[in-house]
């Protein structure tokens, strides 16, 4: 048998601490608001997390490249899946604008739902007043 | 040679154990075999009833209820239970080690999960016929599928697993294409049906688990009402779509490349000539694989999406025209001053090429956004799809049967019966179903059990032609088992095609228990007629 | 490749010698991971496309969830990923005992993820922020939003599938603890160990996306 790759301690130890300040990073960061780079920021750091784990702990960068090509692929296809339908998606409306947002009729259960406390208990008094009110929020 | 003939799969080990617990690929693709020809039957007889149904106007025989539930039934059955699995399970399993030089696949007893699984998967769709069937159209389309009161659940559940089965062959294949061939065969090397099993397994390990969740989440849908599909809970319905069709338009493709892969073995071979133009094949497999994952949307011209993806959309489907046509043209050329000998594998081939070529020009009538919103859901897609679906997957699998029949089997069937319900098969399936672009021109919608009196004509046509199909094929299936009586066995060395491919040339018909009985050593490329002479043997 | 062990007992008979059948296996892991990631990408998929739909709701909904619980459920993720990717690191230099300790190590941290992960349900299930129609919570921060349900629905079914394969994966390493106390896993061969640790840092990184997903933005 071959030798295998044998990655030493430090690295790994290393790995684990960058993964744990980047933890720390991505929170203290959500405590801001940066509006639309919010989610910019969170998946930047999600993603350079991601690849630390994939290259040193799951060993792509040491391995056989047809392994690390089996993995970009997978997040190809996914890419090609989440743009692809955006097209749709985010596109509606180009001919009849009146169905731009398809789906955003609020679902029936809600009428006959009472408002509740944080707890999910229902508060009764203005259960009653503010249920007519729900229609016209949307 | 008698010891020879007591060393094969078949007869060695013995036992039914040996057979269910088996790790052998070629018990395992013997298995699939089985399986796929016996839900082809029963998809096959729904079929039949329907064309039953129609071949008058009113309703005759059928409620339209029932109707409902055999076209679904017949579609799912077909699809799920038997063009998909059958192409990789039953010839790919049983070929692919054989073709690689290797003892076996890469996971043995994984393969063996994959048939049991697929087993499971299809006692569920088992279940669902006998406890009063599924109503919805093979595609499970929201929000009818989120209401219908059938059994929409034990189907998709049973779709669900077959979905695994599906995973677990591609990903063993891959695996086995990539590390299981022996020295020197190197990528170029490969027959042209491996590079097409590759193809499919790449596509079947990407779409797949999309299936799977597409399943779970519709199940739920059912179940909790989580409102990712159903309009009535703030969902959008057309996203089942966008994710069903993620999965199914690339599944078009893990039924028809193995189909392509086959007639690239049976046209060289019988053709006595090298393939023309292998490196086209071989990347044009791949490049379809790749473009079938960006085209899903053209199922779906009519469901209400953004008017920018339809162009999108039917602006790159007509890219999967490129490598589909750098294929049919290579085959052709291939078989121009060749020496075709017109041996029934070849017919089938022939066949597929016409009626392949048929399916692949009305798909792009359909590719066009203006053309489909005229034809969508009419019988002209009906017609178009079974001439891709069986004038393609079908008749290339039945081709690839005979081709390998006497490899796997060690038996010769009746060369003249194959020959004549081959022809009775293209005859039966261009009069069945040509009718029907006449018919979905003309504004025939799909999925109805009566229609107007002006459509008679056609239809009766198109139910009459049926028959001669459906028999042509029973036949065709009652000739190969029938060559399986004793009297028959042939000598082990047999090679009645001239073939060079290493199950061929390199172990016994049928194969050693162990493929070969040492290591194969590889002398020649898989079609090097021009350097090397095979002579076809065949003797008793 | 060498063949100097000519036919060690866990080499299968359809290989030609242990390297091919650890590449075979790595390989066939590889795929099998890719067929994950399409796995849970069917549901990001519907994460965006709902999110780009309903952006308040989404940002509204999120609030409610535990970010504490979030984050610890994080750290104990990430550490179980070092203990199993240090039990292979020991197996290979032949330090069988601190394998059989970290393997342990991994199962109990996993072990912890589904507690809180219980404890965060339970919440979820006490005030009606349920998935579909058995959604009930109409508290006042979210009683203003649209179909606040759509997001509970992903949740669920994103962690649920996620926690299902933290389930697998502590039965598989379960499993990995036995072989490794038998001594059927040793440095001489341990792809058991390894192609289970990669589905286990699968298991991390696809955390490693939903925690913001679900708990930050």
């Amino acid at each position: 048998m071959s030798e295998h790759h044998i990655t030493p301690l430090k690295t790994y130890l290393v790995i684990a601490g960058a993964l744990f300040c980047l933890t720390a990073v991505t929170v203290w960061v959500s405590y801001f608001d940066f509006g639309s780079f919010n989610i910019i920021i969170a998946m930047g750091v999600a993603t350079f997390k991601a690849t630390l784990v994939a290259l040193f702990f799951m060993h792509l960068l040491w391995d056989d490249k047809k392994n690390l090509t089996m993995f970009i692929m997978s997040l190809m296809f996914l890419g090609i899946f989440i743009t692809v339908t955006l097209l749709d998606t985010g596109f509606r409306g180009g001919v009849n604008p009146e169905v731009e947002y398809p789906i955003n009729k609020r679902a029936a259960f809600y009428d006959s739902l009472p408002l509740t406390d944080t707890h999910g208990n229902p508060v009764d008094e203005h259960g009653i007043d503010s249920h007519e009110g729900d229609e016209d929020h949307h | 040679m008698a010891e020879n003939q007591k060393q094969n799969y078949l007869t060695h080990p013995k036992g039914i154990m040996s057979w269910l617990l088996t790790l052998d690929h070629k018990r395992i693709g013997l298995m699939y075999l089985l399986g796929g020809i016996i839900f082809f039957f029963l998809g096959g007889l729904l079929a039949l009833g329907m064309r039953l149904e129609l071949a008058a106007p009113g309703n005759d025989f059928m409620s339209n209820e029932t109707y409902n539930n055999v076209y679904t039934l017949h579609g799912a059955i077909m699809i799920f239970l038997f063009i998909i699995p059958a192409i990789p399970g039953a010839l790919g399993n049983m070929l692919l080690p054989l073709m690689l030089g290797a003892k076996d696949v890469a996971f043995p007893r994984l393969n063996l999960a994959s048939f049991y699984i697929y087993t499971l998967g299809a006692l569920f769709v088992v279940y669902t016929i006998i406890s009063g069937g599924v109503d919805t159209g093979w595609t499970f389309y929201t929000p009818y599928s989120t209401t219908s009161t059938s059994n929409v659940i034990p189907m998709t559940m049973g779709i669900f697993i077959i979905g695994f089965s599906s995973i677990l062959t591609g990903l063993n294949f891959i695996a086995t294409i990539h590390k299981m061939r022996i020295p020197g065969l190197t990528w170029y090397k490969l027959p042209l049906f491996v590079w097409a099993l590759y193809g499919t397994s790449l596509v079947q390990i990407t779409a797949t688990p999309v299936i799977a969740i597409t399943m779970v989440l519709l199940i739920l849908e059912r179940l909790l009402g989580i409102g990712i599909f159903d309009p009535a809970l703030g969902g959008d319905p057309v996203l089942y779509q966008h994710f069903f069709w993620f999965y199914s338009h690339p599944a078009v493709y893990i039924m028809i490349l193995p189909a392509f892969g086959i007639i690239s073995e049976i046209i060289p071979v019988h053709s006595r000539k090298k393939i023309w133009g292998y490196k086209f094949i071989a990347f044009s497999t791949l490049s379809i694989a790749f473009i079938g994952f960006l085209v899903w949307g053209h199922h779906m011209f009519t469901s209400g999406q953004s008017v920018f993806s339809q162009i999108v959309f039917s602006f790159i489907t007509y890219f999967v025209g490129i490598p589909t046509g750098v294929k049919i043209f290579s085959w052709i050329l291939t078989m121009y001053k060749g020496q075709v000998s017109f041996t029934p594998p070849m017919l089938y081939a022939l066949s597929f090429l016409f009626l392949f070529t048929i399916g692949g020009l009305t798909g792009i009538f359909l590719g066009a956004v203006a053309l489909d919103i005229h034809l969508h859901d009419t019988y002209f897609v009906v017609a178009h799809f079974h001439y891709v679906m069986q004038g393609g997957t079908i008749i290339a699998f039945l081709g690839g049967l005979h081709h390998w029949w006497p490899k796997t089997m060690g038996t010769m069937y009746n060369q003249t019966v194959a020959s004549i319900c081959c022809l009775g098969v293209f005859l039966g399936f261009n009069g069945t179903f040509f009718p029907q672009f006449l018919l979905g021109l003309r504004g025939m919608p799909r999925r109805y059990a009566t229609y107007d009196p002006q459509y008679a004509e056609l239809h009766n046509y198109s139910s009459f032609w049926s028959g001669i199909l459906g028999l042509s094929i029973f036949i065709a299936i009652m000739n190969l088992l029938w060559s399986l009586r004793k009297s028959n066995k042939l000598d082990p060395g047999t090679n009645p095609w001239g073939a060079m491919t290493l199950e061929w040339t390199h172990t016994s018909s049928p194969p050693h228990p162990h493929n070969f009985e040492k290591d194969p050593v590889l002398e020649h490329g898989p079609y090097d007629y021009d350097k090397v002479v095979v002579e076809p043997t065949f003797k008793k | 490749m060498s063949h100097d062990n000519s036919s060690p007992d866990f080499l299968q008979h359809h290989f030609h010698d242990v390297d091919q059948q650890y590449e075979t296996a790595k390989l066939g892991m590889w795929a099998f991971i890719l067929t994950e990631v399409l796995t849970f990408g069917g549901l990001f998929v519907a994460y965006v496309v709902y999110r780009s739909w309903y952006p308040e709701m989404f940002v509204g909904a999120n609030l409610l969830l535990d970010v504490n619980k979030g984050l610890l459920n994080t750290i104990v993720l990430i550490t179980s990923s070092l203990t199993m990717v240090l039990a292979v690191w020991a197996i290979q230099q032949k330090k069988q005992k601190l394998s059989l300790f970290m393997l342990i190590a991994t199962f109990l941290f996993a072990f912890m993820f589904l507690g809180i992960k219980y404890l965060e349900y339970s919440h979820k299930f006490e005030v009606g922020q349920l998935p579909g129609e058995y959604y009930s919570y109409m508290g006042p921060e979210i009683a203003h939003l649209n179909n606040p349900h759509i997001f509970f629905s992903i949740y669920f079914i994103m962690t649920g599938l996620h926690g299902l394969h933290v389930a697998i994966g502590m039965g598989l390493i379960a499993w990995l603890i036995y072989a490794t106390a038998k001594g059927n896993l040793h440095s001489k061969y341990y792809t058991p160990m390894e192609m289970i640790g990669i589905f286990w840092h699968l298991v991390d990184l696809i955390w490693i996306y939903l925690f913001p997903l679900f708990y930050l933005i």
